[in-house]
């Protein structure tokens, strides 16, 4: 069975597993859904991050025609995942940090990290120095979505709150609020 | 003798209904039956029927009925005896007969010399009582037909009877029951059903001329009474005419008993009815009060009362009261008790004599055994030497007889001399094949090798007889010769296992927990070895090397590779296995991680509907191709 890998119309290159059917389907085997797993959650950061999305659903497995439809479901092989297990590959990422439930105490939709709150934190800093906004008080949305598209454009309120907790650990930032939510003041590495 | 002492004849062309008295009933009949008098058979009477009534035995004689019938007095009888039979013994039942109540020699008109008396030997006792009679006291009219004691007293007010015409030749040693009789005429008269050949003349009617009948007492016109008839009379007093009655008249043992022969069985029936007839005492029936036989107010025919009636009488009238009952029940009690002892008994003694014939049987099998089992395992040596394993000539022995056993048979090896096997056919089909039967707890002591010995033979059940290898069987082709539940299978459920094992036991069936020890010994009697595998369900199967984990893993991957994923039902198909035992071994395939899924519910369009987990039949197997998968898609 030659498998092999194919570019979607958005320009995602799907590995070759994307292919075979056994892959859409949960296996009772512990060790060979691990295998399955790793795959399946490298494929979903992967895709999020050339596709910048951050909210996985379950629905997205229910109903056709969402932003993730290119991974979760394969035409060519007549495949697609089953709510059931995307909500299990949920459950994975989340224990393995590279996801967190969103809204928390729910397990229906996350917030993939394809970058960390880490990096996402640096990523911050480095577009407020880039920016020069440093030392300005920013709100969230300002940073979330700023007149001029950035790498942080569309990042949701709860993962930026963590990225901004990590820099004010770093004492790079500073929480402030403001009257119309919060706002954070970056300040230059020290 | 007692047939002539205590009988009376009958005229057996009337049916036993019509005979009875009006308060008697026929209680049961048994036809085929011979009468032995005293320990002889009685030559006349070897083939009749026999009725019991509530007061009297009826023998109807089958071809001679009007000639050799004879009726009995049931108040005769002392004991009764039941003998069941042995052989070309015919049933019988004695019965006892008290020597005290025999009709003394002149009364009894004897039986053989029937015809021309037949008025005369309608015995006393009966007569008596076929006349109706006007009570003295209250002047009712006592209709004909009643019993004997029953016609004694009257039936409105209880009186005895008391008038009666002394008979000149009623004799004093009377039974009881004849011991009030009208009159020589009434005797003679009263009984229309008989027909009289011997009339002489009619009697003429004094009021109204009328020629009557002898046989009637009153003017059938008129109702005036009738003169004595001098021809009945005369045949009455007529002894001369009596055999001789054989000297030293005191009655002995042989005399005093009949037997009745039952040639066609009914016997237990009959004796049964009989019994109840007796204990019932219908004739003492209508006595009034204790002291009537002798006390009562006609103590004129106290002279003619024998001392035995009242001797006999007295012990028999027990059927009063609650007393009466108790010791029915007590008596019936006993006699179940007593016949359920006989039966044991006998049950006991057909153990062991059975049990010598068992041995016997055993003893000639082992020797044939021992003699045909050197002999076919020389032949298999020299023809084909390849065959010989150390299990196949250590159960030879028992191989063939189990071969036997499934064909139900007389099937040998066939080297065996046509003598030998005639014997085992023989016992075979007596069920006495004694290397046949299974092997149970009790023939081996020791609990080890009794499982050793159940493995052995749970070894030939699963792959037959070892003589099938190899070489062919003359003349024994018939479907499942020999074949065992495993032979042509290579993996077989438990269950399906016990349950055949079982069935080719017959006999002490094996609880399963025995069963699972015999597994494990299992694979040292078995070529190829077969073992035992649980599945992770806990299903447990036995199977043959083939059939191990590891070989159908292999062959299923080989499988899977060519036809490019298969269903279980395909893989049960390739495999000759039911689908729920391959299920079984495709999923403990899947535990390895060789292999894996690819279930149709995740189908886009069509296969599992909505994803609902109507898995199962829609699995597909696939192998697993990445263990070590590389990503090659984006970074």
């Amino acid at each position: 069975m030659a498998l092999s890998s194919f570019t979607t119309p958005s320009g995602f290159l799907l590995p070759s597993i994307h292919s075979a059917p056994p892959f859409f389907t949960e296996q009772p085997n512990p060790r060979t859904q691990a295998q399955f797993t790793a795959q399946w959650t490298r494929l979903i950061l992967t895709y999020a991050r050339h596709r910048k999305l951050f909210m996985l659903r379950v629905e997205d497995a229910e109903v056709a025609g969402g932003d993730w439809d290119e991974i979760l479901r394969n035409e060519r092989i007549n495949r697609r995942i089953l709510p059931s297990h995307l909500s299990s590959l949920l459950d994975t990422m989340v224990a393995s940090e590279q996801a967190a439930f969103e809204p928390p105490k729910q397990s229906r939709a996350a917030i993939i990290y394809w970058r960390t709150p880490e990096e996402w934190a640096d990523a911050l800093h480095a577009w407020a120095v880039a920016t020069g906004q440093l030392n300005t008080i920013l709100t969230f949305y300002e940073i979330a979505d700023p007149p001029v598209p950035s790498p942080l454009s569309g990042i949701p309120i709860p993962l930026l709150r963590r990225a901004v907790t990590f820099l004010v650990k770093s004492n790079r930032a500073q929480i402030i609020s403001v009257a119309d939510g919060e706002g954070v003041r970056l300040f230059a590495a020290k | 003798m007692a047939l002539r002492r205590y009988t009376t004849s009958i005229d057996g062309t009337i049916p036993a209904p019509a005979l009875v008295y009006s308060d008697e009933e026929v209680l049961a009949s048994q036809d085929n039956v011979g009468i032995y008098d005293g320990l002889q058979k009685a030559p006349d009477h070897q083939n009749g029927t026999i009725h019991v009534t509530s007061h009297r035995l009826f023998f109807v004689h089958a071809s001679r009925p009007h000639a050799l019938s004879f009726a009995m007095d049931l108040a005769h009888i002392v004991r009764t005896e039941s003998y069941s039979g042995l052989f070309s013994s015919s049933p019988k039942v004695t019965l006892i007969l008290d020597p005290d109540t025999a009709y003394d020699d002149i009364t009894s008109i004897s039986a053989s010399t029937s015809t021309l008396d037949i008025a005369g030997n309608v015995g006393v006792s009966d007569q008596v009582n076929f006349a109706s009679w006007t009570c003295e006291v209250c002047n009712h009219r006592n209709p004909p037909g009643l019993s004997p004691t029953a016609a004694k007293v009257c039936a409105l007010c209880g009186v005895p009877r008391s008038a009666v015409p002394s008979s000149s030749s009623i004799s004093s040693s009377l039974p009881s029951s004849s011991s009030l009789p009208t009159s020589v005429l009434s005797t003679r008269t009263a009984t229309p059903d008989i027909p009289v050949k011997g009339t002489t003349s009619e009697i003429t009617c004094p009021a109204c001329t009328f020629l009557n009948v002898p046989s009637r007492t009153m003017c059938e016109i008129c109702g005036t009474p009738l003169p004595i008839s001098t021809a009945g009379a005369s045949a009455k007093s007529a002894p001369v005419s009596r055999p001789v009655t054989p000297s030293g008249g005191g009655p002995n043992a042989n005399e005093s008993l009949i037997k009745i022969s039952f040639r066609k069985g009914g016997d237990k029936a009959f004796y049964a009815i009989l019994r109840r007839s007796l204990k019932a005492q219908a004739w003492e029936g209508r006595r009034i009060g204790a002291g009537t036989p002798k006390g009562g107010p006609g103590s004129g025919q106290g002279t003619t009362m024998a001392g035995g009636t009242a001797d006999t009488g007295a012990p028999r009238r027990l059927g009063i009261g609650i007393d009466a009952i108790l010791r029915n029940v007590e008596t019936s009690a006993q006699n179940t008790e007593d016949d359920l002892n006989d039966a044991f008994k006998d049950l006991d003694a057909l153990m062991i004599k059975a049990k010598d014939l068992v041995q016997l049987a055993e003893e000639l099998n082992e020797k044939l055994t021992t003699s045909s089992s050197t002999t076919t395992e020389k032949f298999r040596t020299d023809t084909v030497p390849s065959f010989v394993s150390s299990a196949a000539s250590s159960t030879v022995s028992a191989g063939s007889s189990r071969y036997e056993q499934f064909t139900a048979t007389t099937l040998v090896p066939s080297t065996e001399p046509e003598e030998a096997t005639f014997i085992r056919s023989s016992l075979s089909q007596l069920g006495l094949q004694m290397a046949n039967a299974p092997i149970t707890a009790d023939m081996i002591k020791d609990e080890r090798r009794w499982v050793e010995e159940l493995a052995r033979e749970l070894a030939q059940v699963l792959q037959g007889s070892p003589n099938d290898f190899g070489r062919s069987r003359p003349g024994k082709a018939g479907p499942g010769s020999g074949v065992g539940i495993m032979k042509r299978r290579g993996i077989v459920a438990l269950d399906e296992v016990w349950g055949g094992w079982n069935r080719a036991r017959g006999v002490s069936l094996i609880p399963p927990s025995t069963f699972l020890q015999a597994l494990p010994h299992l694979v040292t009697y078995t070529s190829p070895p077969i073992q035992t595998r649980t599945f992770k369900s806990g299903l447990m199967a036995l199977h043959t090397p083939p059939y191990t984990h590891t070989a159908f893993a292999a062959r299923l991957a080989g499988y899977l590779t060519i036809f490019d994923g298969m269903n279980t039902p395909q893989v049960a198909e390739e495999e000759g296995v039911a689908v729920g035992l391959a299920a079984e071994m495709v999923d403990a395939v899947e535990q390895d991680g060789t292999i894996c899924r690819d279930d149709l519910a995740c189908a886009i369009v069509g296969g599992g509907a909505g994803g609902a987990g109507g898995a199962g039949v829609d699995v597909r197997w696939v192998m697993n191709e990445w263990e070590g998968y590389q990503w090659d898609g984006q970074e």
